[in-house]
């Protein structure tokens, strides 16, 4: 059977979405601290865009389309939670803390880690670590040049390392 | 142009083994591009607007033993569907009655409540459904597989060929998952305490079951939706009862 532009795009975006599935639903269940919530964005994202039909055509970079999505559909939930930050800082974080025994403790940790940065930057460091994007995807999806998709992340890294040694962490 | 994506080469790994994820859950979503010329799920099941509410809340919200998690609690339930032979839905609605001969009412958050029951039995590889409604006309839908019949006053009104319904979609969460995102329904599963919720949220409304955990049972389950600033229900399923003898 002649697939139409519509089932073209829809299966290109099934099949981008199957394969990244992964590292989107890592990116969001880190963003966001929970894996159900996590689910519901992948979820809702995939319906949203599905919903575009034959315009998906029209997108050149659909990955970077999609990640760009999730990180908004993110920032939205966090924004419904009135919650982008954690207010915990690292003057009460202990050695045990460093080494999380599970999700929740673990996810503690980072966004304790993650408030310390400017949003670009802990931005950045999400989607390489979380996200496993490369840095030109990065740049791609922040609409950034490629230095700065790099320096950010550098600088970020630096600033965390700073801090914990500062602390006698590391 | 030279792409330098490596971690290695930036300032200090033990950083960044402190940011790695360890302890990532994993989902269980999958994506399927759809079948060329799929039909939403409303079309392809070919039921009214009423009954395919009727429907999904029937396949989320029945009744379950005890176990940990939501999702086990809602794959014993949907278990318990795909095993039982009949089951009997019993419902109240606010309706109106539709412009359209395909439907007989149209859940509407302005219409009048009606009572009725949905009563699906399965035999053989077919499905058959019966929708009876208390209304004045005493109105009864049919399905059996091969047609759709309508009946009101103990008259046949109309009949046209439809195949019915088609639960097979409905027979696992993951299945169900999979349907859904082909169909455009989002299915969320929530446990706070001891409630587990299952719902769905459409473009106008949402469906919603609530299980206890630790009676393994349903609680209720209904349908709303926003209207005029305010969550108005316009269907609520009171009662599920499994492997009832046939009713006339």
């Amino acid at each position: 059977m002649k697939l139409t532009t519509e089932n073209k795009q829809l299966t290109r975006l099934a099949e981008l979405m199957q394969s990244e599935r992964d590292h989107l639903f890592r990116y969001a269940c880190y963003r966001l601290g929970s894996a159900t919530e996590a689910d519901d964005v992948v979820q809702d994202l995939y319906l949203r865009l599905s919903k575009q039909g034959a315009r998906l055509a029209e997108i050149e970079d659909l990955k970077g389309y999609v990640y760009r999505s999730l990180t908004n559909s993110c920032t939205s939930v966090l924004r419904s939670r009135r919650q982008f930050a954690t207010t915990e800082t690292l003057d009460t974080l202990s050695s045990d803390d460093l080494a999380p025994q599970d999700f929740e403790h673990e996810f503690r940790l980072i966004e304790r880690l993650m408030a310390l940065l400017p949003d670009e930057q802990s931005e950045v460091i999400r989607l390489r670590i979380y996200g496993d994007r490369q840095f030109d995807e990065i740049a791609s999806i922040c609409n950034i040049p490629l230095t700065t998709a790099k320096s950010r992340f550098r600088y970020g890294i630096d600033k965390l390392r700073e801090a914990l040694e500062k602390r006698g962490l590391i | 142009m030279k792409t330098n994506n490596n971690l290695d080469n930036f300032s200090d790994n033990r950083v960044v083994n402190l940011l790695m994820p360890r302890f990532a859950p994993a989902t269980s979503l999958e994506f399927k591009a759809p079948a060329p010329r799929r039909r939403p799920l409303w079309q392809a099941v070919r039921i009214s607007a009423v009954a395919a509410v009727v429907a999904v809340a029937v396949i989320i919200g029945i009744s379950s033993v005890q176990t940990s998690t939501a999702r086990e609690v809602v794959e014993r339930a949907m278990m318990r569907l795909a095993e039982a032979d009949s089951f009997l839905v019993h419902f109240t609605a606010n309706v109106h009655e539709s412009k359209h001969s395909q439907d007989l009412y149209i859940a509407d958050f302005e219409g009048a409540p009606i009572k009725g029951t949905v009563e699906i039995r399965k035999e053989g590889s077919k499905v058959k459904m019966a929708i009876k409604w208390q209304d004045k006309a005493r109105s009864m839908e049919l399905y059996d597989g091969e047609s759709y019949r309508r009946y009101q006053n103990g008259q046949l009104v109309l009949e046209r060929p439809d195949k019915g319904v088609d639960l097979t979609p409905f027979a696992t969460i993951d299945k169900l998952k999979e349907h859904a995102l082909l169909t455009g329904i989002l299915l969320k599963f929530r446990e706070e305490g001891d409630i587990i919720s299952v719902s769905t949220r459409g473009n106008k409304v949402g469906i919603v079951a609530r299980f206890s955990k630790s009676e393994g049972r349903l609680l209720g389950a209904e349908c709303s939706g926003l209207y005029n600033g305010q969550q108005i229900t316009v269907l609520t399923v009171d009662q599920i009862d499994f492997d009832v003898p046939p009713t006339e």
